[in-house]
C-alpha cells in the first residue's frame, strides 16, 4: 500500500498545498524585507486577524466568500496604520529595533484577539463548491485543498507577472536593487514602499482566511505560524520572489515528507534546514542583492 | 567600549544591596521574586555581552538558560551525581553549546545571526520536549540544591537562597564587567563596530565570536542552574523561543550594551510583572506596549537613558563636541 | 473572561459586604489555574464550576477564593502554589489543569501536607506511583477515560484501529491505556502515529498515511484547536465514509464541537462527562449553569463543580483544617452531574462511570451528544501507589 504510487502523490499534493500556504504568508514579508529593510515578526499576528476576520464575515453573511474579500482588506488597512503609525519611523532603525518592536506588538495582537474573539478556537466551514473530494488523474484529494494549491500558483504567477513586466515590478526591483539610487531616478520609493507593504499585509490576510477552513483559528496561530514563516524567507533569501517560492517548497516538502518518513526527527528537521542553509549560505539560498 | 563608570558602580551596587535588605524584610513570596529577578538579570547580563557589545543578537539564550538547567537537573536527578560537580558541568556543557552556536553562526549577520541562533535553539527545545529519558514535557522533578552546610549555610532557607542568588548574580557581574573591560571585550567591540576592518588587520573573527558566545553561554548556563534548584524542577517550557524574545525585552527595557541596565530592566521586569499580573491577565499586553514605547522613544531603556543622560552633560561640560551615541543609532551605523 | 470573574469576584464581595460585614471568612481557597494561554477556556470553566457548587451550597460567604494564573507553565505554577500556601496560607489547592504543572507541585504539596483538588490533570502517575495521600483528584486519569473504549470497541465488531495522539506524555498514556486494552480484548492496532505536539496544524500526511491501512476505525487524543484541525481533516480526506473517528471524548469537547461543525457527526468517543446525561442530578445542574453563566457546561465545569462539591462536602463533614480535609476528602461519595462517584482510598483517584457518545445533529441543527453506552464505576488499578 505504501509503495502505491497514488499514496506517494497525496501527500505531494500535501506538500505542495503546506507550500502554497506558506508561499502566501511568507511572500508579503519577504518583499518588505527586500524593498524596506524591515523585519516584521507581527506578520503571523496580521495572518491572525485574516483568519479571525475571516471567519467574523463569514458567520455575518453567511458566505465563506465574503470574508476571502474581506480578510485582505481589514488587513491591509490594519497595515496601513501600523506602517504610518510605527514602522515608518522604524525603517532605519536597524534589525534589532524592528524585531523587538513587532515583537511588541504580537503581544498586543494576541490579547486584543482574546479580548474580542475570546480563548476559544473557532472556525468556519469550506465553501460548499469546494467542499467534498475530487479525483484527479485516479487520486482523490479534498477538494478545498486543491483550491488553496491554485491560489497560491494564481499569485506567484501574478507576482511573477507584475514583478518582470510592469513598470510598477520594474521599479520596486530597482528599489530592492538599490534605493537611494532608485530616488535619483525619479523613483517615488516612499509610495512604492507603501504600496508593497499594504500589499504584504493584504496577502497576510488572504492566507489567514483561506487557512481557516482547514485550521482553525485561535489567539496564538500567528505566532505558532510565524517560526516557519521566517524560516522559508531566510532559507530562500530574503527579498526575492524566487527565494519565497524556493524556501516554500523546501519547507513545505520537508515538513510534509519528514513527517511521513522520518516521524521521529521530524520536527527537528526544518530548524536542521536553516541551520544547514544558513551555514553555508549566510544570506539563504537565492538573496536579492549579491 | 566597555567602562566601568562610577554611575555603573553606584548603580549596580545600590541594585544588589537593595536585594539583600528586601529579602530580609519581605515575605515568603518576596524572596522568590528575588530570586527569579537575579536569575533573570543573570540572562540578562550574559545577553548583553554578546547584545549589547558584540552585535550579536541572539535568539537562543532562553535555550542555553535551559540546558543549563537541564544539565544540572538531569545529572543530579538520574545519575546520582553531586550538586556541586552537576553545578560545574551545567557551566562546562552551556559554554560549549554557546561556543558551538558562535563559530557555527560567525559569518552570519543581522537578522540571519538572529533566525540562525533562533533555530539552534529551537532544535534544543525539540530534542528535551521529545526526549523520553529526560521526562519530555513534563519535565524532571526533584533537583536537589546545592549543598552548602559545610560551611555552615542551609539553602533549603528560602532567604538563603535568595542571599545565594545575589551573590552569584554579583559574580556575574563582575566577571563580565571583567571580560568587556580586557584586550578581549575591546576586540569583540572592534568587531562589532566594523568587522571588515578586524578582519583586515588579521584578526581570525570567528575564534573571538565563538569565545563570546561561549563566555556569555556559561555565565546563561549558570544563571540556569540556580533557576532550577530555586523551583526544583524543570520543564521544556524554559527553553522555548518565547524565553529568548522576553530575556530580549528585559535587556533593551534596561538598556542594552549598558550592563548594568539589563539587571535593572530584569528587576524591574520581575516586580512589575506580578504587580501587573494580580491586575489583569492581559499583562502581555501592557508589556508589549511598554517595549513598544522603550524603542520609538530612542532605544535606550530605563537605565541606558539616565546614563546618557549624565555622560552627554558632562561631556558638554568637558568637550561640547562629543557626545555619547545611543545603540539605536550605533545599530543605524553598523546596519548601513 | 476576565470580566466574568472580576465580576464574580465583585458579586461575591458585595454580596459578603451587604450581609454580614463584619463575618470573617472561615475558609481559603486557592485556585491554581490557567488565566491565559492556551487553557485560559478549560480555567474558565473549571473556576466556574467551583463557584457554583459552593453558591448551591450557600458557602460562598464562608470561603475565599484567591485565584492564581499557572500560564500552563510548570515553574510558574509551582511558584504559584507556593505563594498561596505559604504567603496566602490557603487550607486547600484547586487545580491544575496541566499535568505538568501537577508533576511540579507533587512534592511542595506533600511536604507542605497541603491538600490539592486535582480538577482536570490527568496523569496516571499522580494517583499511581507519584501518589500522596495530599493529591485527590475528581476529575479523571488518562488511562481512565480510554480504557473502557478498548473492549467496548471490540465488541462493536472493529478489529483493526490505528491510533493517533499528539507526542506528548498525555498523548502516549491516552493511547497506550486503549491499545493495551483493545489487543487484550483481541483486536489489532494497525498502526500508531505520534504528532509533533502544538505544532502540527496540518494532518494531512498523517492522514494520508492512515488511510492506507485501511484500518476499521480510527483512535485518537486530540484536545482544543488540534482536535478542531483534526476532526475537520479528518473529514476532508474523507475517512469518515472507511473509519469511524473514535476517541478519548475530549476530541468533541461540547467547547470546540460548534467550531468542528459537521465534519464531527458521527464520532464515536468516551469521556466521564456529557451534557445530554438523562438524569436528574445533571437536569438541575445544566439547568444552573445556564441560568448562572448562560451557556452549557463542558466536562470542565462538572471536574469543577466536583471539586467544589467535594471541599463542601469535606468541610461538612467536620474538617476545619489542612490535615483534615486531606483525610475528610477520600471518604466523599455523593451523586454528581455525571452519575454517583467515589474516591478510591488506594489511589485517591474518583471512581466514576464513562460514558460512550456519539456526535449527532440534534433537532435545533446545533451537534449534541447521543449516549450510546456506559461503563459504570470504572475504577483505576493502584499502579504502584503506597500511600
Amino acid at each position: 500500500m505504501v509503495t502505491d504510487w497514488s499514496y506517494w502523490a497525496v501527500q505531494t499534493l500535501n506538500g505542495l498545498q503546506l507550500s502554497m500556504l506558506l508561499f502566501l504568508l511568507s511572500v508579503g514579508l519577504t518583499v518588505i524585507f527586500g524593498l524596506l529593510h524591515f523585519v516584521n515578526l507581527a506578520h503571523g499576528a496580521l495572518y491572525g486577524l485574516g483568519a479571525y476576520i475571516g471567519i467574523s464575515a463569514a458567520a455575518a453573511t453567511g458566505s465563506y466568500w465574503a470574508g476571502f474579500a474581506a480578510a485582505p482588506i481589514v488587513v491591509a488597512l490594519t497595515g496601513m496604520l501600523l506602517y504610518l503609525g510605527l514602522m515608518k519611523r522604524m525603517r532605519q532603525a536597524g534589525p534589532m529595533n524592528q524585531v523587538l518592536v513587532t515583537l511588541g506588538l504580537i503581544f498586543v495582537f494576541v490579547d486584543v484577539f482574546r479580548l474580542i474573539w475570546g480563548d476559544l478556537a473557532i472556525g468556519t466551514a469550506a465553501p460548499a463548491i469546494f467542499s467534498g473530494r475530487s479525483d484527479v488523474f485516479g487520486v482523490v484529494y479534498p477538494t478545498y485543498r486543491l483550491f488553496i494549491i491554485a491560489l497560491g500558483a494564481i499569485v506567484m504567477a501574478a507576482l511573477a507577472l507584475v514583478l518582470s513586466r510592469t513598470q510598477l515590478g520594474a521599479m520596486i526591483r530597482a528599489g530592492v536593487d538599490n534605493d537611494q539610487m532608485a530616488a535619483c531616478l525619479g523613483v517615488n520609493v516612499e509610495r512604492i514602499f507603501f504600496i508593497v507593504f499594504c500589499v504584504g499585509c493584504a496577502l497576510a490576510g488572504l492566507a489567514g482566511a483561506v487557512a481557516v477552513p482547514v485550521f482553525s483559528a485561535h489567539p496564538d496561530m500567528g505566532t505558532e505560524i510565524l517560526i516557519s514563516t521566517l524560516i522559508v524567507v531566510v532559507v530562500g533569501g530574503m527579498g526575492s520572489l524566487r527565494g519565497a517560492v524556493a524556501g516554500s517548497f523546501l519547507v513545505g516538502f520537508a515538513q510534509t515528507f519528514g513527517a511521513v518518513l522520518v516521524p521521529e526527527v521530524a520536527s527537528l528537521l526544518i530548524y536542521a534546514l536553516l541551520a544547514g542553509v544558513l551555514v553555508f549560505r549566510p544570506t539563504g539560498l537565492f538573496p536579492a542583492r549579491a | 567600549m566597555f567602562r566601568q563608570s562610577l554611575l555603573k558602580t553606584i548603580v549596580i551596587l545600590a541594585l544588589l544591596g537593595g536585594g539583600v535588605v528586601y529579602t530580609f524584610f519581605t515575605g515568603y513570596f518576596g524572596k522568590e521574586l528575588v530570586i527569579e529577578a537575579a536569575t533573570l538579570a543573570i540572562l540578562a547580563i550574559s545577553l548583553d555581552m554578546v547584545a549589547g557589545y558584540g552585535g550579536m543578537i541572539s535568539l537562543c539564550h532562553g535555550a542555553i538558560f535551559g540546558i543549563g538547567a537541564y544539565t544540572f537537573a538531569a545529572l543530579t536527578v538520574l545519575f546520582g551525581v553531586h550538586p556541586l560537580l552537576a553545578f560545574a558541568a551545567a557551566i562546562v556543557a552551556t559554554a560549549l553549546f554557546g561556543a558551538v552556536v558562535g563559530a557555527i553562526t560567525s559569518r552570519t549577520h543581522g537578522i540571519f545571526f538572529i533566525m540562525a541562533t533562533l533555530a539552534f535553539g529551537q532544535m534544543a527545545y525539540v530534542t528535551i520536549f521529545e526526549s523520553r529519558t529526560l521526562g519530555g514535557d513534563d519535565g524532571l522533578a526533584g533537583v536537589p540544591r546545592l549543598d552548602l552546610s559545610a560551611i555552615g549555610i542551609d539553602l533549603m532557607n528560602s532567604t538563603n537562597f535568595a542571599l545565594f542568588a545575589i551573590a552569584a548574580l554579583a559574580l556575574v557581574y563582575v566577571i563580565a564587567a571583567f571580560v568587556l573591560r580586557s584586550g578581549f571585550g575591546r576586540t569583540l567591540v572592534g568587531i562589532h563596530v566594523n568587522e571588515a576592518r578586524m578582519k583586515a588587520v588579521g584578526l581570525t573573527v570567528w575564534h573571538y565570536k565563538a569565545a563570546a558566545f561561549g563566555i556569555s553561554g556559561a555565565l546563561a548556563g549558570l544563571g540556569g542552574a540556580i533557576a532550577a534548584q530555586q523551583t526544583m524542577f524543570v520543564s521544556p517550557e524554559l527553553l522555548v523561543w518565547m524565553v529568548s524574545g522576553t530575556v530580549l525585552m528585559v535587556v533593551i527595557f534596561g538598556g542594552i550594551g549598558t550592563l548594568v541596565g539589563p539587571a535593572v530592566g530584569a528587576v524591574v521586569w520581575v516586580f512589575l510583572k506580578h504587580e501587573i499580573s494580580s491586575i489583569t491577565v492581559h499583562w502581555h499586553m501592557i508589556a508589549g506596549a511598554v517595549l513598544i514605547i522603550t524603542i520609538v522613544a530612542g532605544g535606550r531603556g530605563l537605565y541606558g537613558q539616565i546614563e546618557y543622560m549624565i555622560e552627554n552633560r558632562r561631556a558638554k561640560q568637558k568637550q561640547p563636541d562629543e557626545t555619547n551615541v545611543s545603540p539605536l543609532a550605533q545599530e543605524r551605523e553598523t546596519h548601513a | 473572561m476576565l470580566k466574568t470573574i472580576t465580576g464574580a469576584v465583585v458579586c461575591a464581595t458585595l454580596a459578603v459586604a451587604a450581609s454580614a460585614p463584619a463575618a470573617a471568612q472561615d475558609y481559603k481557597v486557592g485556585m491554581l489555574l490557567p488565566y491565559s494561554g492556551v487553557y485560559a477556556a478549560l480555567g474558565k470553566d473549571i473556576d466556574e464550576g467551583f463557584v457554583l457548587a459552593l453558591e448551591e451550597a450557600g458557602m460562598a460567604d464562608q470561603v475565599e477564593i484567591i485565584r492564581e494564573d499557572t500560564e500552563v507553565k510548570p515553574p510558574v505554577g509551582l511558584a504559584k502554589a507556593r505563594k498561596l500556601v505559604l504567603e496566602d496560607q490557603v487550607d486547600v489547592l484547586v487545580g491544575p489543569v496541566s499535568s505538568g504543572v501537577l508533576g511540579a507541585v507533587r512534592d511542595f504539596v506533600d511536604q507542605t501536607k497541603t491538600p490539592i483538588i486535582v480538577a482536570n490533570a490527568g496523569n496516571d502517575e499522580a494517583t499511581g506511583e507519584n501518589c500522596t495521600p495530599y493529591i485527590v483528584r475528581v476529575s479523571f486519569s488518562n488511562s481512565q477515560v480510554n480504557r473502557p473504549m478498548g473492549q467496548w470497541m471490540y465488541d462493536q465488531g472493529i478489529r483493526k484501529v490505528y491510533t493517533m495522539a499528539p507526542d506528548y506524555a498525555a498523548g502516549r498514556q491516552q493511547i497506550g491505556a486503549f491499545a493495551e486494552a483493545f489487543k487484550a480484548a483481541g483486536g489489532e492496532i494497525v498502526g500508531q502515529e505520534f504528532t509533533p505536539f502544538r505544532t502540527t496544524q496540518d494532518f494531512g500526511p498523517y492522514l494520508s498515511a492512515a488511510q492506507a491501512t485501511e484500518p476499521d476505525a480510527v483512535y485518537v487524543f486530540y484536545a482544543g484547536s488540534e482536535a478542531i484541525n483534526f476532526v475537520k481533516q479528518y473529514d476532508a480526506f474523507g475517512l469518515n465514509d472507511t473509519a469511524t473517528l473514535h476517541g478519548s471524548g475530549f476530541i468533541n469537547s461540547p467547547l470546540y464541537v460548534d467550531a468542528q461543525g459537521p465534519a464531527a457527526v458521527g464520532t464515536v468517543a468516551s469521556l466521564h462527562y456529557i451534557p445530554t446525561l438523562d438524569t436528574p442530578e445533571n437536569k438541575t445542574f445544566v439547568e444552573a449553569v445556564q441560568k448562572r453563566y448562560e451557556r452549557t457546561p463542558s466536562e470542565y465545569t462538572v471536574q469543577g463543580y466536583d471539586a467544589g462539591r467535594s471541599f463542601v462536602e469535606a468541610i461538612k463533614s467536620g474538617a476545619t483544617d489542612k490535615e483534615a480535609i486531606a483525610k475528610a476528602l477520600p471518604t466523599v461519595e455523593y451523586v454528581s452531574p455525571r452519575g454517583p462517584v467515589s474516591i478510591d482510598p488506594a489511589t485517591n483517584n474518583i471512581v466514576q462511570n464513562m460514558y460512550i457518545y456519539e456526535t449527532v445533529e440534534g433537532d435545533d441543527g446545533k451537534l449534541t451528544q447521543k449516549l450510546i453506552g456506559t461503563v459504570e464505576n470504572v475504577k483505576d488499578p493502584v499502579n504502584g501507589c503506597e500511600m
